[in-house]
């Protein structure tokens, strides 16, 4: 017995396999890449007002549609104002939109999943009803149509993507909920008269929070990309407030003779769409050894 | 044993086989140099614990290893032809036809989505040369020697069809179907009942004997080997550790592991006086693998030598072979003798702790239509008695009831009809310590979760209580800090009798508790909860599908099958005597670790298959197997009934 | 099975029921009404009052909702409120074009991302991890490409650059030639995404089936890899596949809204944005409710047939 013991307290320690793996995280390629690309990316959008540039309303009608060069590293517009520092101004709304969507989505994902997972009975019919009616629409369907209603415009964006987006998340927090309630250390802790408050709120939350945040990743670039899609659509932010969406939307016109309006900031959305998905694959793999293949 | 190895030439010779794993912590060297020979018409088994490289050295001899597993050195010399050195294309003609395979869980060997015909005929078509309708015809033959009933219309099943044991069969049809010359089983009978188990490993003897194939048989139940390999070989941390005619091997081991695992299994008439010989420690780490010995750690005769050089496999007497550098193993040492085991005090017979009256369960289908509404009848009006200090053993195999009859007693699960009563509280220790654990949570807090549940004590007694909990179950105040996933599988498995120890229950109820665990740390946990009972004189019921284990640790027996219990009575008493078929079915389908003990056996093994529980018999839950059946079985069901002083048994010829 | 069809049939109607109720009503919760939201600030008075007696906004809500699920059930989707066109003549035009692009990308989806996807899956699975790396990177990267963006640079480079193909013209099944060449480009736009999505969820799946233990069986009866790639692995993969497909049909619907806009083709995703953008409430709501039914009644045909393919789910 002692033997045993001393054995293996030799052996190296390993990290927790489902806890928040904040060591590996950082070690992981994949988010090592994705913050190769963020960070100078939010560099760049919190210093912006710092960087030599126009400031993204203003307008100098003796340089418009200028290529890209070293004053306007992504041209101009037929307005002549700068590219790049409407992009910049572009990234903060859409960074605040995949914020806030994704945090909106995320609380209200956690609190009704928890509720109808746990509950089950009538709590459990009625949300996942709701559910099931508002997944009944294609995502940007559903956007364009709550925004065709309540207005274009940054709240109103952020408002129809998070509605969207909100039923995914008690889907996929309530089947991690019913996972859960069937693992034995669930059975564990009724053996010893845990209440139904208790096993909630130590063994099933802190066990889904981590995939959970790894789902409100994706929905953050999924979001940004709604809003470009709506914004470009003429449905979203409204002109002259930049945006990705309409930045790109202004360019279509000229894109034969400006092709760098709506090209340049389409690289910025994917790169920033990108780093979030390979984000939350490398905390995936971090999370869940076996999905590292 | 008529069989004569100088006759027979050499089939396979395994010179220096090397296994790498390259995995993110380095390279893992799972197969370290391992050599032997199978002549042909030879039976031989591998034996070890996982990790050993048992398994990863069978997949290597024909490239069977999935990525990152590769041969990194050695020769597979099949008649002479070097198999490591071939090309894919010349593997595939002799995989199948040459070496047939036969995989551990038969669950998962067989596409799911193709019939049983299509996965047999073709490759008997291929490697035959059999015109698709001659091919069908031997694949249903082959299912008929395997003892598939019906096999003409079986053979159009899909796997999903059949049972774990028939889908085993099929598995073994198709190893054998191409006539192979040697016939690879890894682990073939590990995910089978115990009766359906004996079947099996009868049927791969018979068979392989008469087509005059050899095979090797993977596996880590040392007494199963007894029963039909002509020679062993065991592997400890990717060496083969000791090599040699099965004879030789049961009577004068030579290396101290062989030793030790022999004497760690309990036998079928062994006192229960002493405690079980166990091995210290745990098998070593093959991501770290110590130098020299990489069994020195729990060795009894280790020398400052075994530190320093490993040894290779030396001649010894009886044709053995042994890599220990100490001669006679753990004979060099004085023998110690165990220690006996430690006594409660006498039983005291008028108090009782658990009493069950006939309790039932069952569980409702679900949908519209009536046909899917049938209900699952897991426990059929069981009524048991445990006393107080007593250990209560349930046996059975898997569907017979044992852990729904736990789950009801821990209120887990409500019952359909029947009453329970306990006198004090029932706590549990479950079988899989690892997923019964929350993951998030230290060791110290899984077990103070009782105490803080129930708000016992303030936070310095209860920090108190904890310590005195985890150093009675052998571990130290040190791993209370960590994490489930930084213990071995014995110490979860102590923390988890620590957590269920920790609110003073009147009954642990034990559900399989060593299945999940390597067979050199079982006896740790048994002689643990057996010190536990005498010092504690709590109750326990132990559930377990190891009769062996069973019969030592408990004072009484119940024997269930399909949710009834068929015999009950004091442990020695239904091992000698047992009264209903089938606890004697069950006693003779468990291997002796012994060759001269189960040759002498004849019993044959128990047919076919348990009947679904959706839809049990009206008679005798037993009569469609038993041997002794009769019309009044069929349709007369069978009361528990005392026979003896203290022995129930439900048969109508129970003497 | 019987029982499942029956029982997702049932939340079908349920479902379709509700997405009708929350439209309607969400449409009436708009501060002020319909009418003088259409109307704006060029029309008041009786004008308006008049509007919404046509409209038929005077009524109770509860009678205007029943007239509505009235109408639906009967297939009478009245008119549009600005134009005074017949609502199901128009949807029944606009079909046949946003479908012959759903589909046609569909085609080319499976043909291109399936036999890539088992490709990358046995690299993967032979540990040639780098070039696996980099394949899935680089799906992940077109994956993310927004649709209207990727549009915008087909159109420049194919179309306005190298003038492969047209950038307008009219848009009639009467001209199958030119309608072709017209929905060639949106279909290519669309696939690009389909075919990265589809082949990274294909190597996934067959992935996990090159490790299963019966994959493993046959390479041990003497079966080449690329046989067992194909008969076990990708037979296996298929049902997960084709329900995939069948699902994806959501983002494809996004997909086509955004190509017929920027390549101005008259399908239903041009006709809601126009109807927002005229404040058409009529139609939007008729198209939205349609989409929907649309959407719901895909996944739950999927899902039968997932349900009567696969031979493990009993009848």
């Amino acid at each position: 017995m002692a033997n045993e013991t001393v054995d293996t307290a030799a052996r190296r320690p390993r990290p927790p396999a489902l806890a928040l793996p904040t060591e590996g995280l950082w070690a992981n390629r994949k988010v090592q890449v994705a913050l190769m690309i963020l960070v100078p990316i939010l560099a760049l959008t919190a210093l912006a007002p710092l960087l030599p540039l126009q400031a993204p309303l203003e307008t100098n009608l003796r340089a418009i549609m200028q290529p890209p060069s070293i004053d306007h590293p992504f041209g101009t517009d037929r307005m002549g104002r700068d590219v790049l520092a409407r992009t910049l101004a572009g990234v903060k709304v859409s960074l605040l939109v995949g914020f806030s969507v994704a945090t909106i989505a995320l609380i209200a994902g956690m609190i009704l999943g928890t509720l109808a997972g746990f509950f089950g009975g009538l709590i459990d019919r009625v949300v996942m009803t709701v559910v099931d009616i508002f997944l009944a629409f294609p995502s940007l369907l559903l956007a364009i149509g709550l925004v065709a209603i309540v207005g274009t415009g940054l709240i109103p964006v952020i408002a129809a993507i998070a509605m969207a987006d909100v039923p995914r998340f008690i889907r996929l927090q309530r089947s991690q909920v019913l996972s859960l309630r069937s693992r034995p250390f669930i059975d564990a802790a009724r053996t010893v008269r845990a209440s139904k408050g208790w096993m909630m709120t130590r063994h099933i939350i802190p066990n889904t929070v981590a995939p959970m945040l790894v789902a409100g990743s994706i929905a953050s670039a999924n979001a940004i990309l709604v809003e470009a899609s709506l914004s470009f659509l003429g449905l979203g932010i409204m002109p002259p407030a930049p945006s990705l969406g309409n930045i790109i939307r202004d360019g279509q016109t000229y894109l034969q003779e400006a092709w760098w309006i709506s090209t340049l900031p389409g690289v910025v959305i994917l790169l920033i769409a990108f780093a979030l998905h390979f984000l939350s694959d490398g905390a995936r793999e971090e999370l869940d050894p076996r999905a590292r293949k | 044993m008529t069989y004569q190895s100088d006759l027979a030439p050499t089939l396979l010779e395994v010179r220096g086989l090397r296994t790498e794993f390259d995995t993110r912590a380095g390279t893992v060297t799972a197969v370290d140099g391992v050599s032997f020979t199978i002549e042909k018409g030879e039976r031989v088994a591998i034996v070890g614990e996982s990790g050993s490289g048992k398994s990863a050295m069978a997949m290597s001899l024909l490239r069977l290893l999935a990525h990152p597993g590769r041969v990194a050195g050695g020769q597979v010399l099949l008649d002479g032809r070097d198999l490591a050195s071939l090309s894919e294309r010349a593997l595939n003609a002799i995989r199948g036809r040459e070496v047939g395979t036969v995989f551990q869980d038969p669950m998962s060997s067989l596409d799911p989505v193709m019939k049983v015909s299509r996965q047999m005929v073709e490759p008997i078509m291929r490697n035959l040369g059999l015109s698709r309708e001659a091919a069908r015809a031997e694949a249903i033959r082959w299912l008929d020697k395997v003892g598939i009933p019906d096999p003409e219309g079986r053979i159009d099943a899909y796997p999903f069809e059949m049972s774990g044991g028939m889908r085993q069969r099929v598995m073994i049809a198709m190893a054998l179907s191409c006539r192979p010359r040697l016939v690879i089983a890894d682990e073939p009978t590990t995910a089978l009942d115990v009766t359906i188990q004996a079947q099996i490993v009868e049927m791969l003897k018979d068979l392989t004997a008469e087509a005059g194939a050899a095979m090797m048989f993977i596996t880590h139940d040392l007494g199963l080997v007894a029963r039909f390999a002509h020679k062993v070989a065991v592997m400890y941390a990717g060496r083969i550790v000791e090599f040699g005619p099965v004879d030789a091997i049961f009577a004068a081991p030579q290396h101290p592991y062989t030793q030790s695992l022999l004497r760690t299994i309990p036998s079928v008439d062994a006192t229960k006086d002493t405690r079980l010989p166990q091995i210290p420690g745990i098998p070593p780490d093959m991501r770290h693998k110590p130098e020299g010995c990489a069994f020195r750690a729990r060795c009894a005769v280790a020398t400052a030598r075994c530190a320093l050089e490993a040894p290779e496999l030396t001649a010894r007497a009886g044709d053995l072979a042994a890599a220990c550098w100490v001669e006679g193993g753990l004979r060099a040492a004085p023998q110690a003798l165990e220690p006996r085991r430690r006594v409660a005090a006498p039983l005291d017979d008028t108090r009782v702790t658990v009493e069950i009256n006939n309790l039932v369960k069952h569980f409702e289908g679900r949908g519209f239509l009536a046909r899917n509404r049938r209900a699952v009848r897991a426990v059929n009006g069981v009524s048991l008695r445990v006393r107080k200090g007593e250990t209560l053993g349930i046996v059975g195999e898997s569907g017979c009831g044992k852990s729904t009859v736990a789950r009801l007693l821990l209120g887990l699960d409500q019952p359909t009809s029947g009453e329970i009563f306990i006198d004090g509280l029932a706590q549990m220790v479950f079988q899989d310590p690892f997923s019964s654990f929350n993951p998030k949570m230290t060791i110290a807090r899984i077990i103070e979760e009782p105490l803080a549940v129930q708000n016992w004590g303030d936070r310095a007694s209860r920090a108190a209580r904890i310590e005195q909990l985890i150093t009675q179950v052998g571990l130290e105040p040190a791993h209370l800090v960590r994490y489930p996933s930084q213990l071995s599988g014995g110490q979860r498995q102590r923390v988890a009798i620590a957590r269920a120890l920790a609110l003073n229950p009147s009954v642990v109820v034990a559900d399989e508790p060593t299945s999940a665990l390597d067979v050199s740390v079982r006896a740790q946990i048994i002689n643990l909860l057996a010190d536990l009972k005498a010092d504690l004189g709590i109750s326990f019921v132990f559930i377990s599908h190891d009769l062996l284990t069973v019969r030592y640790i408990s004072d009484r027996i119940a024997v269930m099958y399909l949710g009834e219990v068929v015999e009950y009575g004091p442990a020695e008493d239904v091992f000698d005597r047992p009264m209903h078929p089938y606890t004697r079915a069950l006693i003779d389908a468990v291997p002796i670790p012994d060759p001269r003990l189960e040759a002498a056996r004849t019993n044959a093994p128990l047919r076919g298959d348990l009947p679904s529980p959706l839809d049990l018999p009206v008679g005798c839950a037993f009569a469609s197997r038993c041997p002794m059946a009769t019309a009044m079985c069929r349709t007369d069901k069978p009361r528990l009934k005392k026979y003896r002083q203290s022995q129930e048994a439900a048969c109508h010829y129970a003497k | 099975m019987i029982d499942y069809a029956i029982k997702k049939s049932a939340q079908l109607f349920i479902t379709v029921f509700g997405v009708v109720t929350l439209v309607f009503f969400t449409l009436r919760l708009i501060p002020g009404d319909a009418a003088s939201a259409m109307a704006g600030d060029t029309i008041s008075g009786e004008a308006l009052d008049l509007m919404r007696e046509q409209m038929g906004l005077n009524e109770p809500l509860m009678s205007q909702y029943f007239g509505y699920l009235r109408d639906l059930v009967m297939l009478d989707l009245g008119q549009t409120i600005t134009t005074r066109l017949p609502i199901a003549e128009m949807i029944g035009n606009a079909i046949p074009v946003t479908l012959s692009i759903a589909l046609l990308t569909i085609l080319l989806t499976v043909v291109i991302s399936i036999p890539l996807g088992t490709v990358a899956a046995y690299m993967a699975h032979k540990g040639r991890t780098r070039l696996d790396n980099l394949l899935t990177g680089f799906a992940m990267l077109v994956d993310l490409m927004p649709s209207f963006w990727t549009a915008l640079v087909f159109l420049l480079l194919f179309s306005l650059t190298l003038g492969w193909f047209p950038a307008s013209g009219m848009v009639t099944l009467d001209d199958p030639a030119m309608f072709l060449s017209r929905i060639a480009l949106p279909v290519l736009v669309l696939s690009v995404t389909q075919i990265a999505t589809m082949a990274r969820i294909t190597r996934t799946s067959v992935l996990e089936i090159l490790s299963e233990d019966y994959v493993r069986t046959a390479r041990a009866m003497g079966w080449s890899e690329f046989r067992v790639l194909f008969r076990h692995a990708l037979k296996n993969a298929a049902l997960p596949i084709a329900t995939v497909i069948g699902l994806s049909f959501g983002n494809l619907l996004n997909g086509t809204v955004i190509v017929e806009f920027i390549f101005t083709i008259p399908g239903i995703g041009n006709l809601l944005i126009n109807g927002i953008n005229s404040r058409d409430y009529q139609l939007v709501q008729t198209l939205i409710v349609f989409y929907a039914l649309l959407f719901v009644s895909i996944n739950f045909i999927t899902d039968l047939v997932y349900r009567a393919l696969d031979p493990r789910v009993s009848f």
